[in-house]
């Protein structure tokens, strides 16, 4: 876990920017008593967020979208790779 | 190493312009988060990064120009080492799109079924492991200690270290990590130690190294001296004329490991008086060595 203050840093946000980001809710920290605690996962995405703006030219409108998508793609990575694990399972005996 | 200005695709007039833009067209094609599973794509964009970042930095492209470095050398780590998709790839996550096949896995039919069981086998995924950095005191590693830390998310966690843990070492509590998003156990704690550096103890391997001052009349006729152990004072006795770097060793006040226990190597500094003393001065003045005595022979 990672403290809100840690993360800014290794973010390398402000505090502004963060509040903004969490209320759009492109990120979801965990929240535990008072204190926010971020994953690595959340410090991940914060990465990706800052390509998409400040790399490749994504406006604060597109990012929601991308985002989404995004998400929605690893869903169905998933989900074909967990189709994929069942089926091999259930082959009959194919040499193994 | 290609040239960056190929690898970007850009002329070598190309003003600082036309490189941010082949780089953001290159990036939105290229950046592993949006190529989840193409490692040719990742290897391309690591090239790219470094061409950008080589070439968009007014300074390092003049000194590349002029031949002053190549294109190696403004290589460095691609800023995120991790990317998202590597966290995405696993289920249990507050980002995780459900609705996505919501569709075709309706009714009874055989994807359905795979989904079902793949959604199961999420539920019963473990907790995630937890790592947190734990900085101890160099007497506590030798001797070992329990430690508590104080968690960010709230609680605390007791870690008994164990005597002669090693720095950079990592201690696993089972079942402290995080709790399972569905049913599963939860994850461990991984704790790294962090060894604080002791004021004059150091370690190497299961020994403990010393360097202890001591006065020219120590070193010359001898003595006892008080020396500091991990464990407490011990009287060691020092050999008439002794000389700075000798060493000596005390048996079995190393560290404890599994491999057995290290020794203390005491390595002994002789030191000059630093205030004055001038019936030093005057012995030395006339002092006649009874032996032919040359520090300096072998050089």
């Amino acid at each position: 876990m990672i403290t809100e203050r840690e993360f800014l840093e290794r973010a390398r946000l402000d505090r502004r920017t963060l509040s903004i980001w969490i209320e759009e809710e492109w990120l979801i920290p965990a929240q535990v008593a008072d204190e926010r605690a971020f994953t690595d996962m959340d410090l991940a995405r914060a990465n990706l967020i800052r390509d998409l703006r400040d790399n490749m030219g994504v406006n604060d409108e597109g990012l929601d979208v991308v985002l989404h998508l995004v998400d929605q793609m690893h869903a169905l990575r998933r989900a074909l790779a967990a189709a994929l694990e069942s089926a091999r399972d259930q082959r009959p005996s194919s040499g193994r | 190493m290609n040239d960056p200005y190929e690898t970007l695709g850009v002329a070598k007039t190309a003003s600082a312009d036309d490189i941010r833009k082949a780089y953001r067209k290159l990036a939105k094609k290229l950046h592993p988060d949006l190529n989840p599973g193409d490692k040719q794509a990742e290897e391309r964009f690591k090239e790219v990064s470094v061409a950008n970042d080589l070439l968009s930095d007014p300074e390092k492209r003049r000194r590349f120009d002029a031949g002053e470095i190549d294109a190696s050398g403004a290589e460095k780590a691609p800023p995120n080492a991790r990317y998202y998709r590597d966290y995405a790839a696993q289920g249990g996550h507050p980002y995780e799109g459900h609705s996505a096949y919501g569709d075709f896995a309706q009714g009874d039919d055989l994807f359905a079924d795979l989904l079902r069981r793949s959604a199961e086998q999420a539920r019963r995924r473990p907790g995630a492991d937890l790592h947190y950095e734990l900085p101890i005191d160099f007497l506590d590693a030798v001797n070992g200690a329990d430690k508590t830390i104080t968690l960010p998310q709230g609680g605390t966690l007791n870690v008994t270290i164990p005597a002669g843990v090693e720095d950079g070492q990592t201690l696993r509590l089972r079942g402290k990590g995080a709790p399972s998003p569905g049913e599963g156990p939860p994850g461990d704690a991984l704790v790294q130690i962090a060894v604080r550096p002791h004021r004059y103890f150091t370690r190497e391997g299961a020994d403990i190294i010393l360097d202890l001052p001591i006065t020219v009349k120590e070193a010359a006729l001898g003595a006892e001296v008080r020396t500091p152990t991990t464990t407490g004072s011990v009287m060691l006795k020092i050999p008439k004329r002794s000389n700075t770097g000798d060493m000596l060793r005390l048996r079995g006040k190393g560290v404890k490991t599994r491999g057995g226990t290290g020794d203390e190597r005491v390595r002994l500094k002789v030191m000059m008086p630093t205030g004055a003393e001038p019936e030093l001065d005057a012995f030395l003045a006339d002092w006649k060595p009874a032996t032919d005595y040359d520090p300096r022979k072998g050089m």
